[in-house]
């Protein structure tokens, strides 16, 4: 019985390292070395031509250099512009997403980073 | 301790469902890529190619990517038939290994050859049901299939016309996997060898049940070797045999099936031009050997010239300790014509090279014209076992005097006989219940040699017969023939220890005929004797030997020597007079009532009864004499019939 608890104990140690290991996202690398870090959790990702869909995220495959798991999101600053939200300018058309990918209205920014994508670029803005 | 287990299991649960999984959907096809197995994802080509763990995707042709918590294991590919469609899962560790082909129901899979014992074996697990599809699967490393709960039946031909096709000539684990039931059928058309066919080592296992349907040929069939462990086969139909392999056939336990063949039950041919005879641990065995060591084997022919297991080699059929292993084999088929020159008669048990039985329960039933219940190219060994092997049809053509009527043809005529070796018999135990409705009943074309078991035979022709010499120093025999000697040799007959009882039809048979005429002669120099009939003129009997002139039919006698008392009922008809011989004199007793005791021959015979009532038989001192076949005392013959 010990033996059998013992073994029990072991397992649950051993499961317990790879459970450290519990990967929340899928980050995206694109070829200019830019990240997008999206929630993993019942991702669906759709190809269309030469756009991966990717929840509310669109990329353009021939930009993709690499996609893997990661532990965290490691949604980079590097290759996009950062703007002060106070700053920035919000059209109608644009489109704003929160780093797990889900799309929101301005009405409903927080405190927090997003990320802005209109007609020409898309840049990362931080609320204050 | 119970909510310790629960604690630790639900704690087990949570650390797997935590796990997550991309799964790339290609058609309907999904490779699964654990989250800690996939690490860097590549495009390349502007994002027309996708690579992962080694396997490259066309982006074009990928449906969808999910992420669930799913898990399937390492090196497995399941396969889930679904009417006209099947679905196909290949774990990412080895999907880029795996190449899958598809048109409906109808899966093809490669598996590279880059597969070995680094990447390890690849499981595929089949279920579903579609009526018209197939799994085919090359390859050239070891693997498993997993049959759990498939009802596949291929009706257009594809990739082959098998229900499942494995061209791997590796060993293949067939595994039925339990409290499943699964039915393969193919197609009535097309080039297939089975319905199950393997290429390579064919091993069946599991606790599930199988079913297969043969429609165009074997129902199963292993182009090496076939083992069958634990698992339920049950043959339903086969256009030739049941099971088919080269190689060697090896049954060690579960349970077989086998009816509605055309041919053989369970046939083992040599793969090679020459067999390597048995090896140890049958490692590179090439011996057209079948061997049953245990489980329940049923197989029912009907075919003319079909055997119920038919050996190129030598046919072994043993018991342990843990596995017993019970065979009933059933063949009304009858002889097979087509070749004129060549008869082939139909047998419940066949081999090319030998026979040896050292266990099992073994119920043997050739209803067939000429058939035999067992039937030794070779030599025959018993040395254990229960064998009831029954002769029950009539003879085919004639022995070249018209004898049985038909063609008078001495090569164009097949005998009926219970059990026939060409080669030696040899009997050291076991218990044989031998029947021949049409001739003889025990027959070795070589010698007899019984020196232990319980051997029980009646036929119309010679009971027992040796086309050379016939020796008895052990066990318990009994030969009882209606139509001739009870026991003959054609050389010369040694009866040297053991218990014999013989029974001759009537004048000019004996009860222990050797072949006087040809120079031979019947050497008696042990043993406890009764011969119904008397013995073979001019014999040497250096054990004395006592005679009784009459004897009442269907009757009990004790004959007791020393301290040991053999009691035997009397036909309802045989050869005048009764001679008896023991290591002492014995006394006979006439009319006795039985009880108790050991019964032995089919209930002719009963070793160390009770024994109460009867009278005295008086006994007469018995020499041999010259006189002719038949003869009796003083060469005249005997004074009086049975009464």
């Amino acid at each position: 019985m010990r033996k059998i608890v013992l073994f029990l104990m072991a397992l649950v140690g051993a499961l317990n390292v790879q459970a450290a290991e519990n990967y929340s996202y899928l980050t995206f690398e694109m070829a200019d070395g830019e990240t997008i870090s999206v929630a993993a959790s019942s991702m669906k990702m759709t190809v269309n031509g030469n756009t991966l869909t990717v929840g509310s995220q669109v990329f353009n495959l021939s930009n993709l250099k690499r996609m893997y798991f990661s532990t965290t999101d490691e949604t980079s600053t590097t290759g996009i512009e950062t703007t002060d939200y106070s700053q920035a300018v919000v059209d109608e058309t644009a489109e704003i997403f929160d780093l797990s990918g889900h799309k929101v209205s301005k009405e409903q920014m927080r405190k927090g980073v997003y990320i802005v994508k209109t007609k020409n670029r898309s840049y990362k803005t931080t609320v204050k | 301790m119970k909510k310790i287990y629960a604690i630790l299991t639900a704690f087990l649960l949570t650390m797997a469902a935590e796990a997550q999984t991309l799964n790339v959907k290609v058609g309907t096809v999904t490779y699964s890529f654990p989250a800690e197995q996939a690490g860097d994802m590549v495009y390349t080509e502007s994002g027309s190619m996708l690579t992962i763990c080694g396997k490259t995707f066309e982006t074009d042709n990928i449906d969808e990517m999910t992420i669930d918590e799913g898990q399937l294991s390492d090196n497995s590919v399941s396969v889930n038939y679904d009417g006209a469609s099947a679905t196909v899962v290949v774990a990412g560790n080895i999907a880029r290994y795996i190449t899958v082909e598809q048109t409906g129901a109808h899966v093809s899979l490669t598996q590279d050859a880059d597969v070995d014992d680094t990447v390890g074996e690849i499981t595929y697990t089949l279920s579903g049901t579609s009526s018209d599809g197939e799994f085919y699967m090359t390859g050239s490393y070891k693997a498993t299939v997993e049959l759990n709960g498939l009802t596949l039946t291929n009706a257009t031909p594809l990739y082959s016309g098998a229900a499942v096709c494995i061209m791997d000539g590796k060993r293949i684990d067939l595994s039925v996997k339990k409290e499943t039931e699964n039915t393969l059928t193919d197609c009535a058309s097309g080039s297939q060898k089975a319905a199950l066919y393997c290429k390579g080592h064919l091993e069946l296992k599991g606790q599930g049940t199988l079913n297969v349907y043969g429609k165009l040929a074997h129902a199963i069939k292993s182009a090496e070797y076939m083992q069958i462990r634990k698992c339920t086969v049950n043959v339903k139909e086969a256009v030739k045999d049941g099971l088919s392999c080269d190689e060697y056939f090896l049954m060690e336990s579960g349970t077989v099936n086998i009816s509605g063949v055309g041919d053989d039950g369970i046939q083992c041919d040599v793969d090679g031009t020459t067999s390597t005879g048995e090896t140890a641990d049958h490692e590179d065995e090439d011996s057209g050997n079948i061997y049953i060591a245990g489980g329940t084997l049923n197989v029912s022919t009907t075919a003319v010239g079909s055997k119920g297991l038919n050996a190129a080699g030598t046919l072994t059929i043993s018991e342990s300790t843990q596995t017993a292993t019970v065979i009933t084999v059933k063949n009304s088929g009858g002889v097979d014509t087509s070749d004129s020159t060549d008869l082939a008669g139909s047998a419940c048990l066949k081999a090319d090279t030998a026979i040896v039985i050292s266990g099992g329960t073994l119920t043997l039933t050739n209803s067939g014209q000429g058939g035999r219940a067992i039937n030794s190219d070779g030599t025959l060994t018993v040395s254990g076992g229960t064998i009831d092997a029954k002769a029950q049809g009539t003879n085919y053509g004639s022995s070249g005097g018209g004898r049985w009527g038909g063609n008078s043809s001495t090569s164009n005529h097949k005998y009926a006989k219970g059990v026939k070796a060409d080669g030696n018999i040899t009997i050291s135990g076991g218990t044989l219940n031998i029947y021949s409705k049409s001739h003889e009943g025990l027959e070795s074309k070589g010698t007899i040699d019984i020196s232990g078991g319980e051997v029980y035979v009646q036929a119309s022709d010679d009971a027992i017969n040796a086309a050379s010499h016939l020796t008895v120093s052990g066990g318990q025999v009994c030969g009882y023939s209606t139509g001739n000697d009870g026991l003959d040799s054609n050389g010369n007959m040694y009866i040297k220890g053991g218990l014999v009882y013989a029974i001759c039809s009537g004048s000019p048979e004996v009860g222990l005929d050797a072949n006087t005429e040809g120079g031979y002669k019947l050497y008696l120099s042990g043993g406890t004797v009764i011969a119904i009939g008397g013995l073979e003129n001019g014999s040497s009997l250096t054990q004395s030997c006592y005679q009784a002139s009459s004897w009442n039919k269907n009757t009990w006698y004790a004959l007791t020597v020393g301290s040991s008392v053999f009691a035997f009922k009397t036909p309802s008809s045989g050869g005048s007079g009764i001679v008896v011989s023991g290591a002492s004199q014995p006394t006979l007793k006439s009319g006795v009532t039985v009880s108790g005791g050991t019964t032995i021959f089919s209930g002719m015979g009963n070793v160390n009864p009770t024994v109460s009532g009867g009278s005295s038989v008086s006994l007469s001192s018995y020499s041999g004499n010259s006189g002719g076949p038949g003869g009796g005392p003083g060469g005249g013959g005997w004074p009086g019939g049975w009464h």
